[in-house]
Parts: C-alpha cells; sequence; structure tokens
C-alpha cells in the first residue's frame, strides 16, 4: 500500500499494519470505530499529520499521537470530521430534548419554576440560539416554565461574536425561512442577526470546563450540552471535567456529549439512558455503593 | 421571548448544596480533610475535589479511599490522587489493585495508567509479584509508557511468564507499543505456548503490527 | 462448521464482544464472523449499555475486569434496564474458577461463565446455545 508524502529526502511509508494500530488505538481512546471502509480516508489524512508534525516515521508519529503532544489527537480527529458549528448541528438531540428529557424534567416541577439549560463551549453561540430557538418551536410548554439558557465558552473571542449573534448563510442552511423570518433580521454582507429580544435572553459567560472554582458557580442545570470537547481531554482533564459536570447538575439532570463521544471513554458518574431520538446521560437520582 | 437571563455568575444565585461552602480556593487543608470524614455524602465528594493535586492531603486520601462506600466518592478520591500523581499517591493507589472489587482494581488502573513516569519504579516489582491478577494488571500501567520503556518491561515478563492470561495481557499491549526488540520474546512465548488456545494468535497479531512498519 | 455452528449461522444472531483487549476481541470477532454470527465490540460496560441499548442482541460476551465499568457491574446494570434489554443473554469470561467468582458471576446475572483463555470450539458452542440456536 503507498501512502507517502515527501518532505526533505525521505517519503514516509505507512503501512496496512501501522494503520491497523492506529485505529485500535483511536478506538481506544475515543470509541470512534473506524472500519475497513473508512481506513482509505484515514491513511490520508495521517500521511497529512505525519507531514505536520515532521515526522520521520510512523513510528515516531505514532509516539508524538501516543503523548498527545501539542493535542495531537484532537488534531488528528479534526483532519477527519467536519468541525463547522453551525444552528441545529445534532437535531435529534433537540428533538430528544422536547419530545422526552423535558417531561421528566418538569416531573419534578411546578409552573413557573425555572428549568436551566447550558451549552458548554456554546462556541460562537449557534447552539444556546438553536436551543432557544427549537424550544419555541417545539415545546408546547415553553411558556409555562422560567427557562434560562445559558451559553460559555473559554474563549472571550467567541462569546463576543455569540453575543453579537450575526451570521452567514451557512451556518443557517438547516434552518427554514420561515423559522429564519421570525428570528432573524437580515444585516450587511447576506448575514443575519438574532432578533435583540431573544439575543437578550441568553446569557454568555466565559467559563473553563477544568477550573472548580468556575464551575462552582453554576449549579442545579436540568439539561447540559457539552459536545465535542471532553474527548480531546487527557485522562486527568476528562475526570475533573465530568465531576464538575456532575455538580453543576442537578439529581437527574441530562447531559448531552457529541455524536460521536461516548461516556464510556470520560466517566462512570452517568447512567446511559436511551430515548427515540438519542443516547443521553443522566446524574443519577441517588447515589450507591456502586456494587 | 420566554427565556429567562439571571446572572448565573453572583454567588449564591442559584440553590447552594452543602458542600459548596467549603469554595475550592480555601486553603483550609485542616478542613477540608476532616470533611473528609463527614457523615454527609455531598461534603465528602466536595472535600476530595477541593484536595485534588494537593501533595499535602495525600495521607488523609489515602485513609479515607480505603472505607468510602460511596462510588462516586471513590472516585473522586482516586482523582484527587491522581492529580498529585507523586510516589505517595501512586503507593496509596497501588493496594488497589488487588482489592477483591472489579470496579476499584479497574479505577486504580484508570489512575495509574496516567502516571507513566511516577509508576516506572514500581513496575519491576509488580511485573514479579506473586499474584499473577497483579502482574495482569501491571502489564497495563505500562500501555502509556515510552515504547522502548514498555518494551522492555514486558519482555523481561515473558521470558519467565507461565500464566498465559498475564502473557496475553502483557503481548496487548505490546502490540501497540511494542518496538521491534519484543519479536524474540513474543515468538519464544508463542512457542512455549504452541496448541494453546489464543496465545499463538495473539502473537502473530502483535508480531505482525511489530514488524510489518517502516525503520 | 459444526452442526451447532451451522444452525446458529442462517438467522445471523447478533453478539455483542465486551473485552478491554484489542486482541481478544479481535480473535472472538474473528471466530464468530466465520462462523456465521453478526458481531460488534465494546471496551467496557458503559459502551456495552450504550450499544445494547441502541440495537438488538442476542448475547452479550462480557469480560470481567474492564476500566470505568467492569463486566458484574454492566451486568447488574443490564439486568435493571427495560425489559427488551434485561434478558440479554450473557456468557461472563473470568479468569479464575474460583467459587467465589462464580458465585458473583451468577448474582451479577450471567446466564454462564467460561474461564480464559477460551478455545474456539467452547466460545462457538456456547455462542451458539446461548444466542438462542434453534434446537
Amino acid at each position: 500500500m503507498a501512502g507517502s508524502e515527501a518532505h526533505g529526502p525521505r517519503a514516509v511509508r505507512v503501512t496496512p499494519e501501522d494503520v491497523r494500530r492506529l485505529c485500535e488505538f483511536l478506538y481506544r481512546r475515543t470509541g470512534m470505530l473506524f472500519d475497513d471502509n473508512k481506513r482509505y480516508y484515514i491513511d490520508r489524512r495521517l500521511v497529512e499529520r505525519i507531514g505536520a508534525t515532521k515526522s520521520e516515521s510512523f513510528q515516531a508519529y505514532f509516539a508524538v499521537l501516543r503523548s498527545d503532544a501539542d493535542h495531537e489527537i484532537e488534531q488528528l480527529i479534526n483532519a477527519f470530521t467536519v468541525n463547522e458549528t453551525y444552528f441545529n448541528r445534532e437535531e435529534h438531540q433537540l428533538r430528544c430534548m422536547t419530545s422526552d428529557l423535558l417531561g421528566n424534567v418538569i416531573r419534578g416541577k411546578r409552573p413557573g419554576e425555572s428549568i436551566r439549560i447550558w451549552s458548554i463551549p456554546c462556541s460562537t453561540g449557534e447552539e444556546p440560539y438553536s436551543i432557544a430557538i427549537w424550544l419555541m418551536e417545539n415545546w408546547r410548554l415553553v411558556d409555562s416554565y422560567n427557562i434560562e439558557i445559558v451559553g460559555s465558552d473559554i474563549d472571550t473571542r467567541a462569546l463576543k461574536v455569540a453575543a453579537e449573534g450575526i451570521y452567514g448563510e451557512r451556518a443557517l442552511m438547516r434552518l427554514s425561512r420561515d423559522v429564519i423570518g421570525r428570528y432573524f433580521q437580515p444585516v450587511a454582507d447576506g448575514e443575519h442577526q438574532i432578533d435583540p429580544g431573544l439575543r437578550e435572553s441568553i446569557q454568555f459567560t466565559r467559563a473553563n470546563l477544568i477550573d472548580p472554582s468556575e464551575m462552582a458557580r453554576y449549579r442545579g442545570f436540568d439539561i447540559v450540552f457539552c459536545r465535542n470537547v471532553l474527548i480531546y481531554f487527557d485522562d486527568s482533564s476528562r475526570r475533573i471535567a465530568a465531576e464538575n459536570l456532575y455538580d453543576c447538575l442537578g439529581a437527574g439532570g441530562y447531559i448531552c456529549l457529541g455524536h460521536s463521544e461516548t461516556m464510556s471513554r470520560i466517566s462512570p458518574l452517568f447512567r446511559v439512558c436511551r430515548f427515540s431520538d438519542a443516547i443521553v446521560y443522566q446524574r443519577p437520582e441517588a447515589d450507591h455503593d456502586g456494587r | 421571548m420566554p427565556f429567562v437571563k439571571r446572572d448565573v455568575t453572583a454567588p449564591g444565585s442559584t440553590g447552594r448544596r452543602a458542600g459548596d461552602d467549603l469554595a475550592p480556593h480555601d486553603d483550609g487543608l485542616a478542613s477540608h480533610i476532616a470533611a473528609l470524614g463527614s457523615p454527609d455524602i455531598e461534603v465528602r465528594w466536595s472535600a476530595a475535589r477541593a484536595l485534588g493535586g494537593r501533595a499535602d492531603a495525600v495521607p488523609a486520601l489515602a485513609t479515607a479511599l480505603g472505607v468510602e462506600q460511596i462510588a462516586r466518592v471513590r472516585e473522586a478520591i482516586m482523582t484527587a490522587l491522581m492529580r498529585v500523581g507523586d510516589e505517595a499517591s501512586v503507593m496509596a493507589l497501588l493496594p488497589y489493585l488487588r482489592s477483591q472489587d472489579a470496579a476499584e482494581r479497574g479505577t486504580s488502573i484508570e489512575a495509574l495508567q496516567a502516571l507513566p513516569g511516577a509508576i516506572l519504579p514500581f513496575m519491576a516489582p509488580l511485573l514479579a509479584d506473586g499474584d499473577s491478577d497483579v502482574r495482569l494488571l501491571a502489564t497495563e500501567l505500562a500501555r502509556n509508557m515510552p515504547a522502548e520503556n514498555a518494551t522492555q518491561l514486558l519482555c523481561r515478563l515473558l521470558e519467565h511468564e507461565q500464566h498465559p492470561n498475564v502473557c496475553a495481557a502483557a503481548i496487548d499491549v505490546l502490540a501497540e507499543v511494542g518496538t521491534r526488540d519484543a519479536v524474540p520474546a513474543l515468538q519464544a512465548c508463542a512457542e512455549r505456548f504452541a496448541g494453546t488456545p489464543f496465545l499463538p494468535f495473539a502473537v502473530s497479531i502483535a508480531i505482525a503490527r511489530i514488524s510489518d512498519t517502516d525503520r | 462448521m459444526t452442526d451447532v455452528e451451522r444452525a446458529a449461522a442462517p438467522s445471523r444472531r447478533r453478539i455483542l464482544v465486551v473485552d478491554d483487549s484489542a486482541l481478544v476481541r479481535l480473535y472472538y470477532r474473528d471466530t464468530l464472523q466465520k462462523a456465521g454470527f453478526e458481531v460488534e465490540q465494546a471496551i467496557n460496560g458503559i459502551e456495552a449499555m450504550e450499544k445494547v441499548l441502541a440495537q438488538p442482541f442476542d448475547l452479550a460476551i462480557v469480560d470481567v475486569n474492564m476500566p470505568r465499568m467492569d463486566g458484574f457491574s454492566f451486568l447488574r446494570t443490564l439486568r435493571r434496564s427495560a425489559a427488551d434489554v434485561a434478558t440479554l443473554p450473557a456468557l461472563v469470561i473470568t479468569t479464575e474458577a474460583g467459587e467465589q467468582d462464580l458465585d458473583a458471576a451468577r448474582a451479577a446475572g450471567a446466564n454462564f461463565y467460561l474461564i480464559k483463555p477460551v478455545s474456539q470450539q467452547d466460545l462457538l458452542r456456547h455462542a451458539a446455545v446461548l444466542s438462542g440456536a434453534p434446537p
């Protein structure tokens, strides 16, 4: 099998056994499975990353990957996943929220009580706004409770963009014209801005998932969307972040991960829950001794 | 808009729970350590998390780990020890390799595996332990080590190891991290266990992975 | 193929192999797939729960020692789940043959156990029977 990238006088050769070794490592580390159909796609990205890291061989590259030097695992995964953020990116989780999760959440609540939903990391805001719009479009009880939506990120520049709420056509590609008309106003350059009323309803804050003092301010959340970040943390940070998120959830609260993420690689603190539209995780209602 | 915006970052703005009063940056080591013995699960949980990474808390954390009944508090204590990552915390975690409880063994492996530097001095004795279960689990600890270290340790094990499951565990790690230097020990292992289930297969896969690579 | 293997194959029974060792999973998968089973894998009990909740299986083959959720914890969680998954037959693979371990396996909800390392014949025989192959 030929895969080669010339840098300097030496071309790096990647063998099928190298790819198997890599795929096995990725599966163990992230839960992402690459069967034979997807292998070719990996081969090319692998060669790219070998070049990008100036590795002289697959062995050298694999050592970099195993030690996760310079977040190489994230770099490799980014090389073969589509990372755009856009509205309603994982619609099945939004559907799960209104079809199943909220029904359970309100069982313990009286009308008018708070429902707290957190999007962390929220990046440039597509996710928290999507949640808000989805609720208004799809949840018949949206006016019966005090719904708080918080969007947090470690990146303050992203938060500024989120607060501004201006997006291009691509970010809105999953939204219908009607929905866009209801919640956005056209602004310059073919972009659209979230209506001021909605913009002002979302709280955007800076938060670091691994910082316990920052995370200590967040309590009593009913649903947390924490997508596509935990899987890139090292072992210790994953555990800390999971413990922090556990604390931020109320008993019985739900957490949704990215679609190729799994708690099996992150933490045993949460229960696996199946609903028709999604598998989500739950902070247990009560403690147990694990036996 | 049906949404309510509240200042979440104001302390006390949302329901605080027992244990929240132990602010993470409060350097009250003594109060956190005392809280590790609280009858209240939340207080113990918060105390364990507040003590994460604190070398001076290792003895108290180790003691607490020995008596903690609640799974998530045990996890938090192990995380706290893992974050210290020094020799004392490794020694606090090591006894759990011998636990009768599979969950405790698994968590201690996870914590120790993340400390390849700190665990290195303990590897030779662990891999020579009289208990085959301990030797088996110890092979996992080599997985995050540099390839040369892992290869050397596991080949030395393979040369003398009679227990097939211990060999199997070592071969699994070598298939991922082994260098070419592992091939002779692997071949010898296959010969020793020729005609038995699984091991010859495992060796052939490991050798293929290790050999069919450039350089 | 033996008669038992042939009987199991046509129904394309689905087996979930749960073990944190890649080589063990490969060994089981190769053996079972050649005999006509559909095989999926998981490296610990949490992933196993996700997979059994997402799709139907006829048998889970479960190792005991796995990170984050061991085999016994997985079985206990499985048996407490919704009826359509709680009854999933489970073959536990243990490293020990002691009374204590067998009692633990039974108490956790195992239907049967085997001791590692498992021969291909034993694996196939038990897979066929436990996954409900026709008599």
